[in-house]
């Protein structure tokens, strides 16, 4: 065994030399693969997509603090995600972009939310995938629908056959249009017709009724996103009439209640001398207007008065002199009560004249009957259902009640009451 | 009662009719005369009474004042008798304008010889009407009146002393307080005698005061150029002082420039016709 052991170990101890003492004649048989490296890397990466298509906005889609914007990808490109920015659209002005806000979602289209209302926005949209973003879309311009208006409830003036509702915007900036809707209150949730008037520009409306019916109207603005919700209702009954008495045209010794019904002058308090004329607003005559919806037709009303109270009531274009009593002028008409030495005078006044009339038993509420067909203005004593005077007037423009008080008093108006049979005699 | 026709002619689609019968309490024969409007065909009317002034007959008021349009328009029934009795050959009858023939002044007389047939209170507020509801198409619960001058006076009167028969009266110059007036003075003492406490049951002031009844409103046209105002025969003020103070409505109304005549009566008598419709047509 040790004469092979000591062979082998001498063996494996000598060092070998690898290197051949003659070179083959070798070629170099590297290939160069880089071309197909290349063309192989090609095969295994997609492209980044083309850009998508932004649609327009679809019409009625956005609510107040949202829009539903929409896009297409007209290719066979592989998308991972979509990334939609917006911002709000600015003015014309240069200068720095608002930051935009970006949204990445999987679908071809996405809601966005928070948004304020009645205002545009700018979408763009990019498709994405392993390979990077496409180019971006075109940008849209999408818009929010406006928030609702406010109804001037305590504003709305209505007569028999009409209504004259006004409302506040609710928007900061123009909106389209508004839009009126109402139901009769009886069945407002049931199956009852609602009416809609479209296409209003300003914030007001005039809207036919019928007679002796009770309404709910709700209003909305448009623009191109589409429409606001409703407003707050207002409800409107077409029995008799409703108006109140208009702040702008008290005298600065009247004050108005509340309701806008009742009419109160007290002491004085800025002496007369002090009061500058206006076109609005009386300033010699204890006055004020009210403000009955412009509509022709029939229209009644009744007064409240004290019987030891000098007072007029009666009707004037709205452009009666202000510094001229009540039935001076032919801008007005109406029945003035002076109480004097315990008797009661009774004057129909029209330019300053009035007929020669005595009435025995004074009224405590007066009923005024504004006819626009037949060209009169008639009085009546309520409680007695007697009448007093009726004047032929013509009534080229509409008129307004209007009402003095020639010393410390209250009157106080009627709404609402259905003509009395008595005075359709008239 | 028998009714004689005497005429009749239509008139805005109703009837213009004039009547004679033999009066019981006139002891005579009297002529009415009857507008029947065109509802009458087919439902029965109210009924409005007009009492005409001095010297009248049924023939003045249903000739000059144009009451038939308003009549026709409102359905109602208009009445106008005669203002006295006639042919009953009272001495004296004939003497004066304003006493006896046509100036029965609505009161039944005391004195002789008057008391046998002037007798017109009665007449227009009861003999008349039982014959009216028994012979034409009227409702006998709605009953108005109204009249002129003298008849104002009986209208006036009809109604304070009957709360309730009447729906609503009006007139047109009245005679409001006769015992102080010429013309009152004259008749009252010829009809009622010198007691003059007799003559307050006929005077409308004097009636006022002590009314007691259900409400009236009573309207009352006076022309302001009217002679007789400004001679002291018609004396508004009294009327309309008392009504004030016992609260009775009253609108009176001075109308500028008109005086006694039918002229004045055909302006207004529409006014009228609608005033009395709006209480029987109620």
């Amino acid at each position: 065994m040790s004469f092979y052991t000591n062979r082998l170990g001498k063996f494996l101890k000598a060092k070998t030399d690898v290197e051949i003492s003659a070179q083959p004649e070798f070629e170099d048989q590297t290939l160069d693969f880089s071309d197909v490296e290349q063309l192989m890397g090609s095969i295994n990466t997609i492209p980044a997509p083309s850009a998508p298509v932004i649609n327009p906005q679809a019409p009625n889609s956005a609510t107040g603090s949202s829009v539903r914007v929409c896009w297409s990808l007209y290719s066979d490109d592989t998308v991972e995600s979509y990334q939609l920015s917006y911002r709000p659209v600015q003015d014309s002005s240069p200068g720095k972009d608002q930051a935009a806000f970006t949204v990445t979602v999987k679908e071809t289209y996405c809601s966005v939310t928070n948004l304020v209302p009645n205002t545009q926005y700018e979408f763009w949209v990019t498709a994405h995938n392993r390979a990077g973003p496409s180019p971006s879309s075109e940008h849209a311009v999408y818009m929010t629908a406006p928030s609702p208006p406010i109804i001037k409830t305590k504003e709305i003036r209505s007569c028999e056959e009409a209504v004259l509702i006004c409302w506040e915007s609710g928007n900061l900036n123009p909106v389209d249009s508004y839009t009126v809707e109402l139901t009769q209150a009886e069945s407002p949730e049931a199956s009852g017709v609602t009416e809609s008037v479209v296409g209003i520009p300003t914030c007001e409306s005039l809207v036919q009724l019928q007679p002796g019916q009770s309404y709910i109207i709700y209003v909305r603005a448009l623009n191109t996103g589409g429409p606001s919700v409703r407003s707050e209702p207002a409800a409107v009954h077409t029995i008799g009439l409703y108006f109140r008495l208009n702040k702008d045209t008290c005298h600065p010794w009247l004050i108005i209640s509340e309701d806008g019904l009742t009419v109160v002058r007290s002491e004085r308090r800025i002496p007369a001398r002090e009061l500058s004329s206006s076109d609005t607003r009386f300033t010699r005559c204890v006055a004020v207007m009210g403000n009955l919806i412009p509509v022709r037709g029939h229209h009644y009303w009744e007064v409240e008065v004290d019987e030891h109270l000098d007072y007029t009531v009666g009707v004037a274009f709205e452009d009666v002199t202000k510094q001229e009593d009540l039935g001076a002028n032919c801008l007005s008409w109406c029945m003035r009560h002076t109480f004097a030495s315990s008797r009661h005078k009774y004057e129909f006044l029209h330019n300053r004249t009035t007929p020669d009339i005595r009435i025995t038993v004074p009224p405590k509420k007066i009923g005024i009957l504004l006819d626009y067909e037949n060209s009169k203005l008639s009085f009546f004593n309520v409680d007695l259902s007697q009448h007093l005077y009726t004047f032929s007037c013509q009534l080229h423009e509409f008129v307004y009640p209007c009402f003095s008080l020639e010393n410390p008093g209250c009157l106080k108006v009627h709404n609402g009451i259905s003509m009395p049979k008595h005075v359709t005699f008239y | 009662m028998a009714l004689k026709q005497i005429s009749s002619n239509k008139c805005f689609g109703g009837l213009q009719k004039v009547f004679e019968h033999d009066s019981v309490e006139l002891n005579c024969k009297m002529k009415f005369a009857v507008y029947l409007p065109p509802k009458a065909e087919t439902e029965k009317c109210p009924a409005l009474y007009w009492l005409s002034g001095l010297t009248c007959t049924e023939q003045n008021f249903i000739s000059k004042s144009g009451y038939h349009q308003a009549a026709s328009e409102h359905g109602l029934v208009v009445i106008a008798p005669d203002t006295s009795p006639r042919g009953c050959n009272i001495k004296g009858e004939d003497e004066s304008w304003d006493f006896g023939t046509g100036a029965g002044f609505y009161v039944d007389a005391t004195e002789d010889p008057w008391k046998t047939n002037y007798r017109m209170y009665s007449y227009v507020t009861e003999e008349l009407p039982q014959l009216i509801n028994a012979n034409f198409p009227v409702d006998p619960q709605r009953m108005s009146v109204f009249g002129h001058s003298m008849g104002g006076h009986g209208a006036l009167i009809c109604a304070l002393k009957n709360p309730g028969k009447y729906k609503s009266v009006s007139a047109f110059a009245p005679i409001c307080n006769p015992v102080l007036c010429p013309w009152g003075k004259k008749a009252f003492s010829g009809y009622l005698g010198t007691d003059q406490s007799k003559w307050k049951a006929y005077d409308a002031t004097s009636l006022v005061k002590s009314y007691r009844g259900s409400q009236l409103d009573i309207l009352i046209d006076q022309g302001k150029d009217d002679q007789f105002l400004l001679d002291g025969q018609l004396l508004p003020d009294d009327f309309i002082a008392a009504c004030t103070e016992k609260k009775i409505p009253v609108v009176f109304r001075l109308q500028e420039g008109y005086d006694h005549s039918y002229y004045f009566i055909a302006t207004f008598i529409t006014d009228h016709i609608r005033h009395h419709a709006k209480y029987l047509n109620a």
